[in-house]
């Protein structure tokens, strides 16, 4: 009996050590059984651990990353985060602080900046430069000058400035750059022109010999925007010769390819 | 809805908001565009918070036709590196 009460408290400390969780377990019996428990709750417990950091892959990106793509990885994890949580309170009430419209609008892809003024000389000339960028699930590529039609962007009224910093790519005849997936010092800048709805779309649903049929008619909001900038590559006069274009568009794309 | 008619008056200074008075028809809202269009609502047995919204759709709109989009992504310059053939080589 004394030999079995020691190897129960034995036991329970090994129990208590390794995982907190569990109860001390109540008879002889149980306390045999569970004994190569521990053995195996300490791998178990590995494996967990090890599966959590394998879960955000951005872990084993970065390893061979420079320390720049790495910080820009984490705030693309912190950003995910905030928009999950977003979704979270949405759901509950309709009734958005600043600090969430901005957040939220953080998700999508772009930043309110105010009303533009009839001062603001934001329109400018076509440049060759372009860029893609991603407004909530949809990805544009843009060039200034251009207007796109993307879902209904909340929280901004007509002729509101817009900032969408959610960078694939920039290109210009010159020169490449790819974002991993988001270059983060780069920006394009739009007005909103227009919420308007799409043309109607009829839904119609019918089944065979079942006397069933439903009509529904939807019209898909949509914002229209004008892009006026892209800001974040260099920017040159528009050549004619078209040789030399080539040959240095070849380079970053070789370099592109390399990683 | 008379109330909420003189906030959103006040709100869009730029819009010039006449009531009418016409026996016989159903409620509408009109609205006429720089570009000479023209587009209407019935605003018939609805609340005034839709009409509201309705308001501000019609102020939110240019305009235009209502037309079956081809592409949301219009473009005078389709591309800045160069069309793609058979015959680019990197």
């Amino acid at each position: 009996m004394a030999h079995r009460r020691c190897l129960l408290s034995l036991a329970r400390h090994a129990t208590a050590v390794i995982s907190q969780k569990k109860m001390p377990p109540l008879s002889a019996v149980e306390v045999l059984t569970r004994k190569p428990n521990p053995a195996v709750t300490i791998p178990n417990s590995e494996l967990s651990w090890f599966s959590f950091w394998s879960h955000s892959r951005h872990f084993s990106s970065s390893k061979s990353e420079d320390s720049e793509t790495e910080v820009e990885v984490e705030m693309e994890e912190a950003s995910d985060v905030e928009a999950e949580n977003d979704n979270a309170a949405s759901d509950l009430g309709r009734d958005y602080s600043p600090e969430e419209k901005e957040a939220e609008a953080a998700a999508i892809g772009y930043k309110v900046l105010g009303p533009l003024q009839r001062s603001d000389r934001v329109f400018k000339d076509y440049e060759p430069v372009f860029a893609v960028v991603q407004i909530g699930s949809h990805q544009f590529k843009v060039s200034n000058g251009d207007s796109i039609f993307t879902e209904r962007l909340k929280f901004c009224e007509v002729n509101d400035k817009l900032i969408l910093n959610k960078v694939l790519l920039l290109g210009s005849p010159t020169q490449t750059i790819i974002g991993r997936p988001i270059l983060p010092d780069a920006a394009v800048h739009a007005v909103v022109e227009e919420h308007a709805l799409d043309a109607k779309v009829i839904i119609f649903k019918k089944k065979r010999r079942k006397n069933y049929r439903r009509t529904k008619g939807h019209r898909q909001e949509l914002t229209k925007l004008r892009i006026t900038d892209i800001q974040g590559i260099e920017k040159q006069e528009i050549k004619t010769d078209g040789k030399p274009l080539k040959a240095a568009v070849k380079n970053p794309e070789k370099i592109a390819a390399a990683v | 809805m008379e109330s909420e008619l003189l906030t959103f008056k006040e709100k869009n200074p730029q819009l010039e908001v006449v009531t009418e008075l016409i026996r016989g028809q159903h409620p509408h809202l009109k609205g006429f565009y720089k570009n000479k269009n023209e587009r209407v609502v019935c605003v018939k047995n609805m609340t005034p918070e839709d009409i509201l919204l309705y308001a501000t759709r019609l102020r939110n709109a240019l305009g235009r036709k209502v037309v079956k989009l081809k592409t949301r992504h219009v473009t005078k310059h389709p591309s800045v590196q160069g069309t793609w053939t058979t015959d680019v080589k990197f």
